[in-house]
């Protein structure tokens, strides 16, 4: 990790992180407080917008009915927020890795305030999961990967939180607006897409500054594979809504099939493409990614 | 060789056109063959073809690192031993 090259940082770069911190500054609240947890949260309605879910779009979603669809909307929804869990906890390992340590002299500060943060959105998202779930789903991430080069981890950490925070925001997004939703559902979600907005905003301008850093460290050849990882990564994420485990607990036969027939039917793609839209274009633009095909895992 | 350990076999010889075979000890994550992105699939599709449950957290990666540990692992005909610490 201790790269000694500096972050080729620009006038914007600057500007963006002193606006950001300050923000972070004013927007302080405490997540302890902010929220009002009801003893229960009511079954018999949608706990996640019926758009969002992984059936909608496919002949799944006519056939299992409404009181199934509600079933899992409950379960996506614990699904949803436990992956929030498990990324935050993945992503605060690798920036606390990197805090005060050469090649990240400039973000450091900023880094205080996204540390902070991302722990109390990983506190709001696990205490959902426990008292609405009575369990958070377990982590699907397993460290089996050849090492890459250390400029090459510095870029994937950052790009891999970026994708994950815009895929998230996606869905925080539809559903603070969703007046279908009960408050509590809407409120989190609200309050953490608000939050996210300046990870955002911060993650596009630093993973764009160690792009360059990255291509003058390695081969082209290197940034190629790269950009084929990357796209893998970006399927795993969008397959890991379809969890078999989330099917089973909405009393659906043949989880893992319907994981299976999902991630093959063309129907979703459509609807996934809708999710991955901002961070697609902005890997396009910014070269990332040469084009934009994705790979079947 | 169990059905299910066949089912295993060929799902990575699917995603992997260009071997004809796996040997039972070839290291399934040194030769790249399983990583950390097609990793979930696999352990979904072992859980459904052992009928073990697996806890991810804390499965060993030696358990599935060659089909030989995953057929002791999650095939053995004495009941599944599972592999979690």
């Amino acid at each position: 990790m201790g790269v000694a090259a500096p972050l080729p940082v620009t006038d914007r770069f600057m500007e963006v992180l002193a606006r950001l911190s300050e923000r972070s500054v004013e927007d302080y609240y405490n997540p302890y407080q902010t929220f009002q947890w009801p003893e229960t949260l009511e079954e018999n309605r949608f706990w996640m917008t019926p758009e969002l879910l992984t059936v909608f779009g496919t002949e799944h979603y006519d056939r299992l009915g409404e009181e199934t669809l509600q079933r899992l909307s409950k379960w996506e929804s614990v699904n949803f927020y436990s992956l929030n869990v498990h990324g935050i906890r993945e992503l605060l390992i690798e920036v606390v890795g990197r805090i005060h340590m050469p090649g990240f002299e400039v973000p450091s500060d900023f880094f205080h305030h996204f540390i902070g943060e991302e722990n109390e959105h990983m506190w709001f998202f696990s205490e959902f999961c426990r008292r609405y779930g009575h369990k958070i789903y377990g982590s699907t991430a397993m460290r089996a990967d050849a090492a890459w080069e250390p400029e090459i981890e510095n870029f994937l950490v950052f790009t891999r939180i970026l994708f994950f925070e815009e895929l998230v925001d996606h869905y925080n997004s539809r559903m603070a607006k969703d007046t279908s939703l009960c408050h509590t559902i809407r409120e989190v979600n609200r309050i953490h897409h608000q939050d996210e907005s300046r990870h955002i905003a911060f993650g596009r301008e630093l993973v764009s500054l160690l792009y360059q850093r990255m291509c003058q460290a390695v081969s082209a050849e290197r940034v190629r594979e790269v950009e084929a990882y990357l796209k893998r990564y970006v399927v795993y994420s969008v397959n890991s809504l379809y969890n078999p485990h989330v099917y089973k607990d909405a009393g659906i036969a043949d989880p893992l099939g319907l994981r299976n027939a999902l991630i093959a039917d063309p129907a979703r793609r459509a609807h996934e493409r809708k999710a991955i839209r901002k961070p697609l274009a902005f890997f396009l633009k910014t070269g990332i990614f040469s084009d934009d095909v994705l790979p079947v895992l | 060789m169990a059905d299910g350990l066949q089912q295993v076999k060929n799902w990575i010889l699917e995603r992997h056109p260009e071997r004809q075979d796996i040997a039972p000890d070839l290291d399934l994550i040194e030769n790249r063959l399983i990583d950390s992105l097609s990793f979930v699939e696999f352990v979904f599709l072992l859980e459904q073809e052992s009928g073990v449950s697996i806890q991810m957290e804390t499965l060993e990666v030696d358990a599935i690192r060659t089909l030989g540990a995953i057929e002791r692992h999650f095939f053995a005909t004495s009941g599944a031993e599972v592999a979690q610490a």
